[in-house]
């Protein structure tokens, strides 16, 4: 796997041009959107149990906040990896 | 698996979008225009025609205890965004747009419930002939912004003719600090444009990564043409395949739980 990714790398590197680095950019870019959005995601996740083992009670109507919070986020997530991907796509010529 | 061998097929131009984007499958000359009918707009126009058919076809008898299973399934589905989304967001007048919220939960969910039924496959098993006449339609931006503009009007309307204009004008910000009302009406007014396109954006981006995931997988069985890899691209691709059943469900119900929310917050005046 190391290998793939540093031979990828090379061959891009040797390609003369600015473009490239849009990919890594827009690489590196992907990976700390994902970040973000799994550490929100677990938060609400993990107030969510918290709340329904104090309340059982409402556990319904929590887990549908929970749902509808965590999709919420992941609209952003999309919305801000859709941008990394037009960057690849854009970029490249 | 060689490393070498995937090194040489990920540069070998295996496009994993290609099985999801709309292609052109004829065109119609209407005056000096061309217009391309798309295999998505064929899927759109395939929902419409289901949904119109079948749901009165369904809920037929009309009596206090549903009769069958599917007419059991509808209105249990219609009866839980009644109760559950629209009359605690929406409060008492949401009686008056429960068919616009009925009416948008069915069709985002028979569109992406017919993206995952691979039409293209079945009829040319049935008839021999390579086609294009399926596709996840709601993995395409100008059906869900279409959708979604569908809210913006909707919200806009439904609140300039509940409130009146004057009033929905003055109430559209949060009561604040004389101070702020500049600043929160300039970000209410960005808000009113940027909620209908993250509407869209979700949705579209949702279908789109879910199906090249899909396409991605099998494709692995093209480029790598090995029995191993058809195991284990099968195994991952009904794994994916369920999870976007879950997301078809899922993404339904947050298009109609936010397009109920939006048409709510504007009804009621903030006050």
């Amino acid at each position: 796997m190391i290998d793939l990714t540093s031979s990828i790398l090379a061959e891009a590197a040797a390609a003369s041009g600015k473009p490239e680095l849009a990919l890594f950019g827009a690489m590196i870019g992907c990976a700390v959107i994902i970040i973000g959005a799994a550490f929100g995601i677990a938060l609400i996740g993990s107030k969510a149990v918290e709340s329904i083992a104090r309340q059982p009670e409402a556990g319904g109507r929590i887990s549908m906040t929970m749902i509808i919070a965590g999709a919420l986020i992941e609209g952003v997530t999309f919305f801000a990896l859709l941008v990394c991907f037009l960057a690849v796509f854009w970029l490249r010529g | 698996m060689s490393i070498i061998r995937l090194h040489s097929a990920v540069l070998a131009g295996f496009n994993p979008l290609e099985p999801v984007v709309s292609v052109p499958l004829f065109r119609i000359s209407v005056g000096g225009w061309q217009i391309p009918v798309s295999n998505h707009m064929f899927v759109v126009t395939m929902g419409a025609v289901l949904l119109v058919i079948g749901i009165p076809l369904i809920m037929r008898t009309k009596r206090m205890v549903a009769a069958g299973y599917l007419q059991n399934l509808i209105e249990s589905i219609c009866v839980y965004l009644r109760e559950e989304v629209a009359k605690p967001v929406m409060g008492m007048a949401g009686d008056r747009y429960i068919g616009f919220v009925w009416t948008v939960f069915f069709f985002v969910l028979t569109l992406n419930l017919l993206g995952m039924v691979p039409t293209e496959k079945i009829i040319m098993l049935l008839t021999g002939r390579e086609n294009r006449l399926g596709g996840p339609a709601t993995a395409n931006i100008w059906i869900t912004g279409a959708m979604a503009a569908v809210t913006f009007f909707m919200t806009h309307i439904t609140g300039i003719r509940e409130q009146g204009l004057w009033r929905y004008i003055v109430n559209f910000a949060p009561p604040v600090p004389w101070w702020m009302i500049p600043l929160i009406y300039f970000l209410e007014i960005i808000g009113a444009f940027v909620k209908p396109f993250v509407l869209a954006i979700r949705l579209f981006a949702n279908m789109i990564a879910g199906h090249m995931i899909l396409a991605t997988f099998i494709g692995l069985i093209f480029i790598l043409k090995s029995y191993g890899a058809v195991a284990l691209s099968m195994t991952f691709a009904v794994g994916q395949s369920f999870l976007e059943l879950f997301v078809a469900f899922l993404q339904a119900f947050i298009f109609t739980f936010l397009s109920a929310l939006y048409i709510g917050s504007s009804i009621q005046a903030e006050h």
